[in-house]
């Protein structure tokens, strides 16, 4: 089995939040409330710790990949006196960001102006975000001018807005969005906002690890325990696109998949399979952190004379893309799952989780190098009584293998040692839930260091009081199999596909043999294409290259845009060499001297994408020539690669006479497209007499710059030989990928001064003529007008602008068209017509 | 113990009588479990709970004393319990819960 999905790259990040664990977790927020004066609340200030004091505890340092889960065992238990000598901010995984700047985050990404912070404070933490190497300008300038703290506790005490604080002081509030709807309440909307800053800024770090470029993030799922909605929709949803439109994610959609703790490796599951079924690419899963939980188990670690320890909030990402060959894969086939029917013990609860899936792929408990379940930080739930959570997970593992068999009980501490891991999560609810050791396993995978790993997630489905199922999925992170790789390899070798191109030929003056002879032809040849034919084909063929069912097509009429022509390819009788005649139909642009360079460009592509390396060009001896060659030269100087032919004539030069174009002197002839109109038909039909084009290529591909289709014309007098030799044309242009090619000659001229150059062109024949008309606003433009001189055109079109009408350029079947709405057809001809462009 | 818990046991001891009541215990380390026992016999020693202050003195034990294992179909501890008592610090547990019964249990 191949195509498993892979995990690129991971995040982890932390917040430093004390002033949120004192006012906002629940355990302060119900103790308040039930017991005001108590002990617990007084002590609280002095059990919190310091962002130096909390970047240097050990766990923490892990969780932003400072230190490896194994270098934990080097610190004594407990932790929370230990410190890390050269504790970091920054880590290979994420950052431990501090309050103030997470705080001004948290306005950044509200979009409802929901967030009102203090003048000096913004002043100075967005000084600090400046800095920050991930936070881009265009996010510091949702940051607002602050409000002065006078009139930050007026509006807080009337409209029972929820302050923000900063070092026990007031520096903000979030605003309620609804009087009475309790889900839209200044408290809710501040714990979303929180939530949604610190996943917003674990998704900032993972495409920085990941170097994955934002726009080809085709989903994400927010996995958390938070939800978001109003009175009519509690859960309505949403997370991921809201964060994911915070960091310009602009191709993705996504949703949120929710079951407590165990939301993480559904998640991930769910992601692996939309990837391996091909639906998507790259599938983000990600989560920020709770502000309710911080300061969960504060009242034991208070007692206890521990500083409160869940005093940060956590978040991850995880970047699930196709089978690369090289990254870790979620093998699919072993992926564990607590049903409805499994029952709630432990023993159960494990059986279904790690037993049954491994039994499943014939797998033993010892294949599995390491195991992560619930990586909760045992320095926070043992003082609180809930003991050391990833050993207990670990040792219920290895009593299972036990009971199977597979271990004797002796062996089960060791087991422990050598399969499991200290744990060092926040008690984030979905945070430690398997997921905090992806980014490690990833890496000890790659390093060759473990292979297989096994991610568990849990959750306690009670706590919603909808049911007292448990909840529980897992899944295998394992080498990389490279079978997807070899499996692609397999096919380019054994069936090299041809290209497949459409025909339209519905107004050949030959009949539909001479196309049909013309698809034996070019079969015979080794290539293939397919005849589209009905009413509307052109509609079709259209169709069938935006599907990409068709790779190119070859027509005898197109409507181009004007910017595009077409560059033909003939046998020159002389020496019966080939050429290409740049350009056939369409227009580069109305004058004639910018039209025959960038028909030189245009050439130049057609040329190589048809396996000409490199191309020698020569200017045929028309109207526009010396002009052409000015500015061609010009653009070479400026660094743009030209290779000019020398004419065979005695008196040399680019500037091609007669002779050269039999001879073939150069590989392409560059001319304005009327007279390579006139040019192709006689190198095609001279043996012929004229009404059979026997020669050649045909009129070419269109070229433009931006245009990404291969549509290639040949006429209505084209013979069969001559569609084939279209679709030889074509085929060589998709297999050189000659789109690519297009937009990398189009650069390398820009980059030269093309723009420039032609617009010097232009400068000299329209500044006095042209009065600067601005466009109606755009609408869909259906009716073509035909009949107008191609000069005229860009003319024609601004005089309907100048009346109100909006209108487009094109080429038709018959020549130049302007487009308009069918509701403005009547009038515009009529305006056309007056003007003098139509009869 | 968890408010809606104490809750339950207190409601259970007033519905059958504290005498006909026992509390089972599923707790995963000696401490917790004493703990809870403490709550269904002396009273919530945090005094959060609807038990703060009241002492049912109930019958309490852990799944994994030897006195309820012996009231278990084997084969029924074997599939939902042996795996947790080989897991758990059982010794530990008994010892907890011994002191807490011996202190406070009325029946």
């Amino acid at each position: 089995m191949s195509g498993n999905a892979v995990v690129k790259g991971a995040s982890y990040v932390l917040v430093h939040a004390p002033d949120f664990v004192i006012n906002y977790g629940t355990t302060q927020t119900v103790e308040r409330i039930v017991n005001p004066d108590s002990d617990y609340l007084k002590a609280l200030n002095s059990s919190i710790r310091s962002y130096e004091q909390v970047l240097a505890y050990p766990p923490n340092q892990v969780y932003l990949g400072n230190l490896t889960p194994k270098d934990l065992e080097d610190f004594e238990f407990p932790w929370y006196d230990k410190q890390v000598a050269d504790a970091k901010r920054f880590g290979k995984f994420g950052e431990l960001m501090p309050e103030d700047e997470f705080i001004a985050l948290m306005q950044i990404c509200d979009a409802f102006d929901l967030v009102v912070l203090e003048e000096n404070f913004v002043a100075k933490t967005k000084e600090k975000l400046t800095k920050h190497p991930l936070i881009t300008e265009s996010m510091l300038s949702k940051l607002k001018d602050g409000q002065s703290l006078e009139a930050i506790k007026e509006y807080i005490s009337e409209y029972n807005a929820e302050p923000l604080y900063f070092e026990r002081e007031i520096v903000g509030y979030v605003k309620r969005a609804h009087e009475i709807d309790v889900n839209l309440s200044a408290e809710v909307l501040l714990e979303n906002l929180a939530y949604k800053a610190s996943g917003v800024l674990a998704l900032l770090h993972l495409i920085n690890n990941s170097g994955i470029d934002r726009e080809a993030v085709d989903y994400v799922i927010d996995c958390s325990e938070e939800a978001c909605g109003d009175m009519n929709q509690r859960g309505g949803g949403n997370f991921a696109k809201a964060q994911a439109e915070m960091v310009g994610l602009i191709n993705a959609t996504g949703s949120d998949t929710r079951s407590f703790c165990a939301g993480p490796a559904h998640a991930i599951i769910e992601a692996s399979a939309l990837v391996k079924s091909g639906t998507f690419d790259n599938v983000v899963v990600f989560a920020g952190g709770a502000v309710a939980k911080l300061g969960m188990n504060g009242k034991d670690h208070v007692k206890k004379n521990i500083p409160i320890l869940e005093d940060v909030m956590g978040g991850f990402a995880v970047l699930i893309s196709k089978n690369d060959g090289v990254n870790p894969e979620i093998n699919l086939d072993i992926v564990g799952r607590h049903t409805i029917g499994t029952g709630s013990s432990p023993q159960a609860v494990i059986s279904s989780l790690v037993t049954d899936p491994l039994d499943r792929a014939g797998l033993r408990i010892t294949d599995i190098d390491k195991f992560a379940a619930e990586m909760q930080n045992p320095d926070i739930t043992k003082p609180a009584g809930a003991g050391d959570v990833p050993e207990a997970n670990y040792k219920m593992i290895a009593a299972l293998g036990v009971k199977r068999g597979e271990l004797e009980r002796a062996d089960i501490l060791n087991f422990v040692k050598n399969h499991g891991m200290k744990g060092w999560a926040p008690t984030q609810g979905h945070i430690p839930s398997g997921v905090p050791y992806l980014g490690f396993a990833r890496e000890e995978i790659l390093e060759g260091r473990i292979k297989k790993a096994m991610i568990i997630g849990k959750g306690s489905l009670f706590l919603g009081r909808m049911t007292n199922l448990f909840d529980g999925v897992s899944f295998v992170l394992q080498e990389n199999s490279k079978e997807a790789q070899t499996e692609d390899l397999k096919v380019s070798v054994k069936e090299v596909i041809e290209p497949l191109i459409g025909i339209v030929a519905e107004d050949s003056e030959l009949g539909k043999d001479n196309v049909l002879e013309a698809i034996s032809l070019a079969e015979n040849k080794g290539y293939r294409a397919i005849l589209i034919e009905g009413e509307e084909a052109h509609k079709k063929m259209d169709e069938m290259l935006r599907r990409k069912e068709i790779d190119a097509a070859v027509t005898m009429n197109y409507s181009f845009p004007i910017g595009v022509s077409t560059v033909g390819r003939v046998i020159t009788p002389g020496r019966g060499r080939e050429m290409f005649i740049a350009t056939t139909t369409g227009t580069s642009a109305t004058d004639r001297a910018e039209a025959m360079v960038k028909n030189a460009i245009y050439g130049i592509i057609a040329a190589k994408a048809s396996g000409v390396k490199e191309p020698t060009i020569g200017i045929a001896n028309i109207d526009g020539a010396r002009q052409a060659e000015k500015a061609l030269r010009e653009l070479q100087q400026k660094g743009y690669d030209i290779k000019f032919a020398e004419s065979a004539r005695k008196d040399g030069g680019v500037v091609m006479r007669g002779n050269d174009l039999l001879a073939g002197t150069a590989d392409v002839m560059v001319m304005d497209s009327l007279t390579g109109n006139l040019m192709i038909k006689l190198f095609s039909a001279f043996t012929t007499g004229g009404s059979y084009e026997s020669v050649g290529y045909g009129y070419g591909p269109g070229i433009g710059e931006g245009y990404d289709k291969i549509v290639l014309i040949v006429s209505r007098a084209s013979g069969a030989p001559v569609i084939a030799g279209a679709i030889e044309y074509a085929t060589q242009l998709v297999k050189n990928n000659c789109l690519k090619l297009a937009a990398d000659e189009f650069a390398k001229a820009n980059r030269s001064g093309l723009k420039q150059i032609l617009d010097g062109l232009k400068e000299r024949k329209t500044a006095a003529t042209e009065e600067e008309v601005k466009p109606p606003a755009k609408e869909i433009v259906t009716v073509e007008i035909p009949g107008i001189e191609i000069m005229d055109i860009e003319d024609a079109a601004k005089t309907l602008w100048a009346e109100g009408i909006y209108a487009e350029t094109g080429m038709g079947c018959t020549g130049p068209v302007v487009l308009v709405s069918e509701a403005n057809e009547a009038k515009a001809i009529e305006i056309l017509t007056k003007a003098g462009y139509i009869n | 113990m968890d408010l809606e818990n104490q809750k339950r046991v207190k409601e259970f001891a007033e519905k059958f009588g504290p005498e006909n009541v026992v509390v089972v215990l599923g707790a995963g380390e000696g401490e917790a479990a004493g703990l809870a026992a403490e709550t269904v016999t002396a009273g919530d020693p945090t005094f959060a709970g609807p038990l703060a202050g009241v002492s049912l003195g109930l019958k309490v034990y852990h799944i994994c004393e030897p006195e309820l294992k012996v009231e278990i179909d084997e084969a029924v501890y074997d599939e939902q319990i042996s795996m947790m008592e080989m897991v758990l610090d059982v010794d530990d547990i008994v010892n907890e819960m011994t002191a807490i019964r011996e202190q406070y249990t009325k029946y």
